[in-house]
Order: structure tokens, then C-alpha cells, then sequence
């Protein structure tokens, strides 16, 4: 999954860790050049002071200790000499027994020379003519320290660019989610429209993201209209096709029809097939299923309506009861839920003795409804054989042509269970299964 | 018992109303909502059968409509809309049952039969009984002592109503206007003739005359 935080960081570690390396690098490189320029300038005048001390003896050219800065005359002090002169070398008593590669060629020296004991010596040449004579006169001193100093610059300037990059990350972290609040504000509106707990997206949202929410809006809108027109067509078309049935079947009981039973019955069973295939088709094709993310079903409000519709038309004394966790909403279409619960009591009620009971139970991954009567219940060994057969579990009653049939599709449409079982009332118990809804379309997109 | 049909489809309203008056319902039909609107409620009807697509005014309105005015007669939804939430929404507007296109004929007199005992207090039993008779109405016959005697048709429709309203003073006008359509002509003496050919059949003291009044059926029991 790919993170817009994650891969701001990135980005930003990167250009930190680049930047503050060639700042370091650089800043390094200059002061470095800086230093050597001073420290040639130290140099040249050093030569000059040993030139000074070539004098004049009684045979030919000598070197005048007395007038040598004392630390040439400690051995390995870090300050060395080579004066030549034609047919003469003096070395300075520091170097021991060392013997660097000097240089030739007269100014500081490109690369720095191997010294005794480890020593890294930062070298300078100097060409002189004295009454005559040629003198060549090299200088160096241990570099080694400064090296050591470098390093140590280097490795803190380390520590502040890693301490810096912590810091910015650490800003970034927090502007970016700052920045990033309406889009977290954004999913957990899209996650609430999932669960049914909202209609619409809320339009305050900065410019950047208003045409995505506009556009979710427009859509979840259009979804909405088009069902209601589909099914508003489906109604008109169930009119126009239901009310001639009407009639045929009204028909049928006329006196001229009853002196040709065999007849009678050959039209009853085509127009009963009639009857239950556009009962079906019309039903299934009303459903809503998972079009609408934002449908709800809020039990409070819906299932006294239902009760009292079922209490209405089934016979008097009948008692009915639901149950549903405080403040339920199933995060389902009100239709279809209504469908769906309509069928499953109506049956219950027509087979019931006297009681009909509806629980709603949440659960982690879904929900669980239990439709229970007390009823003579069906055995066991039929209830396969009854879900298997588009379950048609109200033959026995007349007048709610659709029957249990759409129940299974429902069902199927949410990509539930249902099973029958034996109640604790005594008669027969539905159970069925729900997920939720974004769950099962995660779980589908995984696949 | 005075019916009204209100219903569009004329095929379906002819059918609807003879097989009605074949069960002994005097049965006035319309198929305009507006027209229904009206005469729903200034016309004594004893049950009212309602389809919900109406032209004029859609029958749901006209339902609220009738409610809103305080009409009490008890109305049965037709229609071919059957879904839960189209059914949850006719009983809301006042409807008392609800029975879906396509039906079965004997399911709809099955169920005007139980929404007038209903209206009138009696339990849905498959005989109406009062005043010691059990009447069968599928069959328009009455049974006494465990004796079944015959009626005529109009026989069958006075006593009838007289069985729903056991021990009420019922004048000849009220008689006539629930036993009769729109169209029919109104002759008191055929009601009076009805009467005296149920006393025949069922004795002179079932149904007592109050002078001035009218009719009272059952009170001496």
C-alpha cells in the first residue's frame, strides 16, 4: 500500500542526507584550501628564517645553529628541514632518521609526505641564489593533527546533519498530517458512508479535493435517483402486468369454465407459473443489493412500521416481539432490509401458534437476525431440501405470491448465509448471516 | 353490506364486482381517484377496496384524504405494488389490509368477509354467528339446532346484516342504503317483504319491530 507520509519522507530524508553531505563536504574543502594558504605563507617565512642561518665561515658556506628555532632540534617534533646546497646537505636533527621523498619543484608540495613515525607532512620548497650559489631549501610540518581535527569536524557535522534530518522528519510528520487532515477527515466519511451512518460527503473540504467529493457526491446521488426510477418503472411495469393476471384469474371462476375442469386447471397452473415467475423476476430485479453505499436501515424506526403492518393483516392475538441492539442501524438498504424481514416474519406469523420473534444481534464481522415462531416447525431432514428449492416454505397460504424465494436472493445479493433450525419457541428458527458490507468488498478485491 | 370498488381497470372492476355481488355485496364501482375521494365518504359504504394507481388522485391520497376527515370504514389496499415498504406504507396511511395483483377471488372474499367481522367486533370464525344462527356465507345458507335452512339471495343479504349488528335498532332507510347500490331503486317494501320471509323461516321473535323506529334482530336472546 503506498503512503503519501511514507513517500514525502522518503523524499525529504533523501535531499537532507544529499544536501547536508555536500554542505559539509564543500565547507570542509574550502577551509582546507584556507588553511594551506596560510600555513604556505608560514612556510615561505620559515625558509626565509633558515636562509638566514646559512652564513658565511671560514670554509665556505655553515649553517649558524645558534640561530635554528630549538624545535628542529627535537627529534621527531614535527617541524623539519633540508637545505642543499651544491656538494652540501644539512638535515634538521628532528628528522632523525627519516628521509621524506621532498619535493623538487619549488612551492608547496601537491601530495602530502610519508614522515617518521606515521607523520603526515605538509612540504614547501624554496629556490635561493646567495652570492652565487645556489640554495634549495624544503621545509614541512606534521599535517596530522589538522587531519585528526578534520576528521573529528567531519564526524560532528555528521551528528548535526543526522540530528537535523530527525528534526525535519519530525516537522514534516506533523505538517503533513496537518495537511493531510481532510483527506483522513475524507476516509473516515467514505468508511461511515460504507456503514451506512451517512448519505453524502461533506462539501467544506480544501480545493484540492473538492472535484473528488463533488464527484462521490454527484454519483452517490445519481445511484440513488436512478434505483428510485428503476424501481419506480419496475412498479409500473408489475402494475401493468399483474392487473391482467388479476383479471385471467378472476376469469377462471366463471360459470361457462366450469363445465370444463380440465381445462380450468391446465390455465390455473400456466397463469399460477405466470404469476410466480414475474413475482420473482420483478422482486429480484427491485433489489438494490450493494449499489448504494450510503443505505441504512435504522431498526428504530422501520421495524415498529413493520410490526404493526404484520400485526394488521395476520389474524388478532398474535404476539410479536423484536429485539435489536440500542440505536441499530444495518448498513443495508431500507427496501431490500424491509423485504427481507417482511417475507421471513410473514412466514413465521402464518405458521405461529401464537408467538413471533425477531432478534438482531451484532457481531465483530456482521450481523445475525433470528426469525423464531412457534409454529409445528420443519424437520430436519427437509431443511436442506426446503432452502435448496428457492424455498417455497408458504405453499400452503395464498396471497403473498413472492414468498421466501426472495429472501434467498437477498440473501445472495448481500453475500449472506441463512439456514433453518430448530427454535427455542418450538417451531422453526431462520438464521441469517450478514458480513458487512465493505468487508465482503475489501475481501472481493483481495481475490 | 354496501361495498365500494375503486378500481382503474375496467376488466378487472367488472369482474371484481360480480363476483362481490355474487357473495350478496351491494357494489358501487369507480375508477377515478377524485370521484372516490368524495363519494368514499359521503355514501354509508360498510368496506371499501382501494387500488393505489388511480388517475385523478393517486389512492394512497385519497385514502389520507378519507382518514384526515375522519372516516372509520375499513379500507382494503389492491394493488400490484407488493413490496414491504409499499405495503408498510398503505397501512401507515390507514389502510386495514393489504392484498396484492394477482389474487385469488375466493382470497379476496375471504378477507372482506374478515375485515367487516373485524369492524363489527366479531372473531373471524368460519361461520358468523348471532342471535343463536350460524350463518355460512360461502354457501348463503344458515344453520339453526344444527338444522340448515335456505335463503334466498336477499334473504341471505338482510339477514346478513342483521347478524353484524345484533341487538342495534336499524331503521328501513339504513337498511336500504347498506343493503342496496347507487343504482338500484330503493322500495321499502321489499325490505319489509324480506323481513317477513325471514320470520317465517326463523320465527316471529328473532327479529322484533320497533314501532317508529325500525328493525332490531337478537334482542330477546
Amino acid at each position: 500500500m503506498r503512503s503519501i507520509q511514507r513517500s514525502l519522507s522518503l523524499g525529504l530524508v533523501a535531499i537532507l542526507v544529499i544536501v547536508g553531505l555536500v554542505l559539509l563536504q564543500t565547507s570542509l574543502w574550502l577551509f582546507e584550501a584556507g588553511l594551506k594558504r596560510s600555513l604556505e605563507t608560514d612556510l615561505r617565512e620559515e625558509t626565509e628564517g633558515l636562509l638566514l642561518a646559512v652564513v658565511r665561515g671560514s670554509e665556505g658556506m655553515k649553517l649558524d645553529i645558534q640561530r635554528l628555532n630549538p624545535r628542529y632540534h627535537r627529534a621527531f617534533s614535527g617541524h623539519y628541514f633540508l637545505i642543499q646546497l651544491p656538494g652540501q646537505t644539512w638535515r634538521s636533527r628532528s628528522l632523525w632518521d627519516a628521509s621524506p621523498a621532498w619535493p623538487e619543484a619549488p612551492g608547496l608540495a601537491p601530495e602530502l609526505l610519508a614522515g617518521p613515525r606515521d607523520q603526515r607532512l605538509l612540504a614547501y620548497t624554496a629556490h635561493y641564489q646567495r652570492e652565487g650559489q645556489a640554495i634549495v631549501i624544503s621545509v614541512a610540518q606534521d599535517y596530522t593533527p589538522v587531519l585528526d581535527s578534520f576528521a573529528r569536524v567531519r564526524l560532528s557535522g555528521l551528528g548535526l546533519v543526522g540530528m537535523a534530518l530527525l528534526v525535519f522528519l519530525l516537522l514534516q510528520r506533523y505538517a503533513v498530517s496537518l495537511a493531510l487532515h481532510p483527506l483522513e477527515r475524507a476516509r473516515r466519511q467514505i468508511a461511515q458512508l460504507q456503514q451506512g451512518q451517512r448519505q453524502q460527503l461533506e462539501g467544506d473540504v480544501p480545493l484540492e479535493l473538492q472535484p473528488l467529493v463533488e464527484q462521490i457526491n454527484h454519483l452517490l446521488l445519481h445511484t440513488d435517483e436512478t434505483l428510485k426510477r428503476s424501481r419506480n418503472a419496475l412498479g409500473n411495469l408489475g402494475h401493468a402486468l399483474k392487473t391482467p393476471l388479476a383479471v385471467l384469474t378472476s376469469l377462471l371462476e366463471r360459470e361457462e369454465l366450469a363445465a370444463h375442469p380440465q381445462l380450468r386447471a391446465a390455465l390455473e397452473e400456466q397463469l399460477g407459473q405466470i404469476q410466480q415467475r414475474v413475482s420473482r423476476e420483478l422482486g429480484r430485479a427491485r433489489l438494490a443489493g450493494e449499489v448504494l453505499p450510503g443505505g441504512h436501515f435504522d431498526c428504530d424506526a422501520e421495524l415498529p412500521a413493520l410490526f404493526d403492518t404484520l400485526a394488521t393483516i395476520h389474524r388478532p392475538g398474535l404476539d410479536l416481539r423484536w429485539q435489536a441492539p440500542p440505536g441499530c442501524r444495518l448498513p443495508w438498504d431500507r427496501e431490500d432490509m424491509l423485504e427481507l424481514l417482511g417475507n421471513l416474519l410473514d412466514n413465521a406469523c402464518k405458521w405461529a401458534a401464537g408467538q413471533v420473534r425477531l432478534r438482531i444481534e451484532r457481531h465483530a464481522d456482521g450481523y445475525l437476525l433470528l426469525v423464531d415462531d412457534d409454529g409445528p416447525g420443519i424437520p430436519a431432514e427437509r431443511r436442506e431440501q426446503a432452502l435448496a428449492r428457492g424455498a417455497r416454505l408458504d405453499e400452503h397460504a395464498q396471497g403473498h405470491g413472492l414468498g421466501l424465494s426472495i429472501v434467498g436472493d437477498i440473501v445472495a445479493a448481500w453475500h449472506g448465509d441463512w439456514e433453518l433450525a430448530q427454535g427455542p419457541l418450538g417451531g422453526l428458527r431462520v438464521r441469517v448471516t450478514l458480513p458487512l458490507p465493505g468487508r465482503q468488498a475489501r475481501a472481493t478485491v483481495d481475490q | 353490506m354496501r361495498l365500494l370498488v375503486v378500481e382503474d381497470n375496467v376488466p378487472l372492476a367488472d369482474e371484481l364486482v360480480a363476483s362481490l355481488n355474487r357473495q350478496g355485496y351491494a357494489t358501487d364501482w369507480l375508477a377515478d381517484g377524485r370521484d372516490a375521494d368524495y363519494q368514499g365518504s359521503s355514501e354509508p359504504y360498510d368496506l371499501i377496496i382501494l387500488d393505489l394507481g388511480l388517475p385523478g388522485k393517486p389512492g394512497l391520497e385519497v385514502l389520507r384524504a378519507w382518514r384526515a376527515r375522519g372516516l372509520a370504514t375499513p379500507v382494503l389496499i389492491l394493488t400490484a405494488r407488493g413490496s414491504w415498504a409499499e405495503r408498510i406504507d398503505g397501512l401507515k396511511a390507514g389502510a386495514d389490509d393489504y392484498l396484492t395483483k394477482p389474487f385469488h377471488p375466493e382470497e379476496l372474499l375471504l378477507r372482506v368477509q374478515a375485515l367487516l367481522r373485524r369492524a363489527h367486533g366479531l372473531a373471524n370464525q368460519p361461520l358468523l354467528e348471532a342471535g343463536g344462527l350460524a350463518l355460512d356465507e360461502a354457501r348463503q345458507s344458515c344453520r339453526r339446532n344444527g338444522e340448515d335452512i335456505e335463503l334466498t339471495a336477499g334473504e341471505f343479504r338482510l339477514l346478513r346484516y342483521f347478524m353484524l349488528h345484533p341487538g342495534q335498532v336499524l331503521s328501513k332507510s339504513q337498511l336500504a342504503e347498506h343493503l342496496y347500490d347507487g343504482e338500484t331503486e330503493r322500495d321499502s317494501n321489499v325490505i319489509e317483504v324480506h323481513i317477513n320471509r325471514l320470520r317465517g323461516k326463523l320465527g316471529r321473535e328473532l327479529i322484533q319491530t320497533r314501532r317508529g323506529q325500525g328493525y332490531c334482530f337478537g334482542a330477546a336472546s
